[in-house]
């Protein structure tokens, strides 16, 4: 009986790996065999995270902008490294896709994927792929594209917006509100933010927190903080959803947000209305949207063996007109502008 | 009913005689001491630690969780594990949210939140008793099953809630207290006296001491095993209307991590994690005594890289000294 089992078992495997090879055959990335349509896997850090879905809108929309047949499907990396690394290794190895844009939830740790089998072009969007995570030209062979911008130039810039706000006030206090300090991401921002503030004399850090980009987070934070700073002139954080658990805990402590210098990260629809009524002072703007679209141009440019941008500076893609580093005077010049997402 | 009648009690019979009374006592109300160690030592350290509102701050932002952990407490001193409140939470705010935003009834989105936390722990007991499945792999699955359902309510997007009044259960004052910590209050007296006071609460005992002799001596096993479970839902839906009324948006992702947080402070509290011993207000002062450290962490601007390491340490020394009887058996 067991002898027949194993028999069974040997048959559906054979069986299982013909079909598979068949499969995999019949799913060639060869673009040209579904009549010219490309074949695009989207590596998103999370697939329900709004951001990374804006991305992947913009690739649809960038596609169709540059009417190009496009197939892209978005994988889901759950926020953990090891899956998408996984998720990359099998793009390359299955001969399924013509290209892949991935959002890295990890950059450093997408290196070991490379060099891929195959030649298959990757474009990577907000953070590079690569040791150096600052580094925008690419670092490994195979990633012919990175659309982002420097995390500590980014926080650099935001730091000195900060130091212009500072610049009459003195002890000018100022906490900071940071993501992820075991992500070599969000220890750059800090310490890009440090750096630029500590170089004021005026400017004190009364607090650094964790805000793990969670309203509710930061804003238990925000509030322990505020117990033992309640003077506190700036909040400086790199992400939206923190800077709003941040305004809750401000007026859950009698504080009226506008009297501090509010500023986050992103580009969310309501961190742009919080800036129009003038709740907050600034928001870096991200424009996930268009940067999906030009990861999606620039991957189709190397897939057609034209020549690529290897770095596509994403402060720059956004609709005309809308300045990265808004306030509520620059975002009066576009008033259709409510951002490219919301999370 | 020998097994309840030794289970409601935190000792253990026939090994105290070997023990200083100051060590026993130390065993038994491990979580207290360390509770007023870390509360001495940060009143010292900073000035603004002591004081009303910032204790008012600490029951107010630690309100859900001390909920759901008030809630595991019968989970777990009835020999189970409930690992999917973290969902049930996550599926309770984002329908809260939806509701709201669809409906602009704000009493009906917050209301519903708790009865779709009654109805996902009543599921989750059922799978537990009808397939008789270990309760840690039938919630681990549900678990799964309910974040996929938050996210399919929101489509992985965030719900931002505008309608009027929806704040006020999460932001509202109350005696200038905030609500949250009036329900806390609410819904701590009301499990204690659950647990402790009555002939269910000596059942969940009898059912986490040892189920067969429980079930011999007259207890419906099953029926307890899924009131816990619908027990632990309905905190979870409650702490959800706190919590999304406080945020005023839905996302699926709310209250990642939760579910390990409330064991955490349930163990941590004294309560056995193989059942059959425990309190209410173990969980509660296990689940303040981890807000204490991070609370004192933002206050004296620690580094909060080292926030974990604390916490870890600390969990490790309460639940070390409760064990000192068991390690010399």
């Amino acid at each position: 009986m067991a002898h027949k089992s194993m028999k069974a078992l040997v048959a559906a495997a054979a069986v299982a790996l013909l079909a598979t090879s068949c499969a995999a055959e019949d799913s060639s990335g060869d673009g040209s065999a579904e009549g010219g349509a490309y074949k695009v896997a989207v590596l998103a850090a999370s697939a329900q995270n709004g951001y990374n879905q804006a991305v992947y809108e913009g690739v649809v929309a960038g596609a169709e902008d540059l009417g190009l047949e496009v197939d892209a499907k978005i994988l889901d990396g759950g926020f953990d490294a090891t899956t998408q690394l996984s998720q990359l290794q099998n793009a390359a190895t299955s001969g399924e896709y013509d290209g892949v844009i991935v959002v890295p939830h990890d950059g450093p740790s997408l290196t070991a994927a490379f060099p891929m089998t195959g030649d298959l072009p990757v474009v990577s969007v907000l953070n590079p792929i690569g040791p150096d995570i600052d580094e925008l030209e690419p670092q490994v062979e195979g990633v012919v594209s990175t659309v982002a911008v420097s995390p500590t130039a980014a926080a650099e810039r935001q730091a000195e917006d900060v130091v212009t706000y500072c610049a009459d006030l003195d002890p000018c206090s100022v906490m900071l509100v940071v993501g992820n300090l075991s992500s070599p991401l969000d220890v750059a921002r800090r310490d890009a933010y440090q750096s630029v503030l500590e170089a004021n004399d005026n400017i004190e850090i009364v607090s650094t927190l964790e805000g793990n980009y969670d309203r509710d987070q930061s804003l238990s934070g925000v509030a322990n903080a505020l117990q033992s700073n309640r003077d506190v002139n700036v909040i400086l954080s790199n992400a939206d959803q923190m800077t709003l658990g941040a305004e809750v805990a401000l007026t859950n402590a009698g504080i009226d947000p506008s009297t501090v210098y509010l500023t986050g990260g992103g580009g969310t629809t309501e961190a742009l209305q919080a800036v129009r009524e003038g709740r907050w002072a600034a928001d870096y703007v991200n424009f996930p949207v268009s940067m999906g679209a030009a990861a999606m141009e620039q991957l189709a440019n190397a897939i057609a063996g034209d020549p690529v941008e290897t770095v596509v500076d994403a402060d720059a893609v956004g609709p005309e007109g809308v300045e990265p580093y808004a306030d509520a005077d620059s975002l009066a010049t576009v008033e259709d502008f409510t951002g490219e997402w919301n999370g | 009913m020998t097994s309840t009648a030794t289970a409601t009690s935190t000792e253990i019979p026939g090994r105290r005689a070997a023990f200083p009374r100051p060590l026993l006592l130390a065993k038994d109300y491990a979580v207290l001491i360390l509770l007023v160690v870390v509360t001495v030592y940060l009143s010292f350290a900073s000035s603004a630690f002591f004081t009303s509102d910032n204790l008012l701050n600490i029951l107010n932002q630690n309100a859900p969780l001390a909920i759901i952990a008030a809630a595991g407490t019968f989970v777990i001193v009835s020999g189970n594990f409930d690992l999917s409140t973290a969902s049930v939470f996550a599926v309770a705010s984002v329908s809260a949210a939806w509701l709201a935003s669809e409906t602009g009834d704000v009493a009906l989105a917050l209301a519903a939140a708790p009865v779709i936390g009654l109805a996902l722990g009543a599921v989750n007991g059922l799978v537990v008793t009808a397939l008789r499945i270990h309760s840690f792999l039938a919630t681990l699955a549900s678990s799964l099953v309910y974040s996929a359902l938050a996210v399919l309510i929101t489509g992985g997007a965030l719900i931002t809630v505008t309608a009027e009044g929806f704040t006020e259960l999460g932001r509202g004052e109350f005696l200038g207290v905030f609500i949250p910590v009036w329900v806390l209050a609410g819904v701590v007296a009301l499990l204690w006296f659950l647990l402790s006071g009555t002939v269910f609460g000596r059942h969940v005992f009898a059912t986490g001491g040892n189920a067969e002799a429980a079930e011999l001596s007259g207890v419906r096993v099953n029926r307890v095993k899924i009131l816990v479970f619908t027990l632990s839902g309905l905190a979870a839906g409650v702490a959800a209307a706190i919590a999304v009324s406080r945020i005023a948006s839905g996302q699926p992702q709310a209250g990642a991590g939760m579910e390990l947080q409330a064991i955490a402070a349930i163990i941590l509290g004294g309560t056995s994690i193989h059942g059959g011993v425990g309190a209410v207000w173990r969980s509660v002062a296990g689940v303040f005594l981890i807000a204490l450290i991070g609370n004192g962490f933002d206050i004296l601007d620690f580094n909060p890289q080292l926030k974990d390491l604390v916490t870890g340490v600390i969990i490790l020394a309460a639940v070390a000294l409760a064990a000192v009887g068991r390690t010399r058996r």
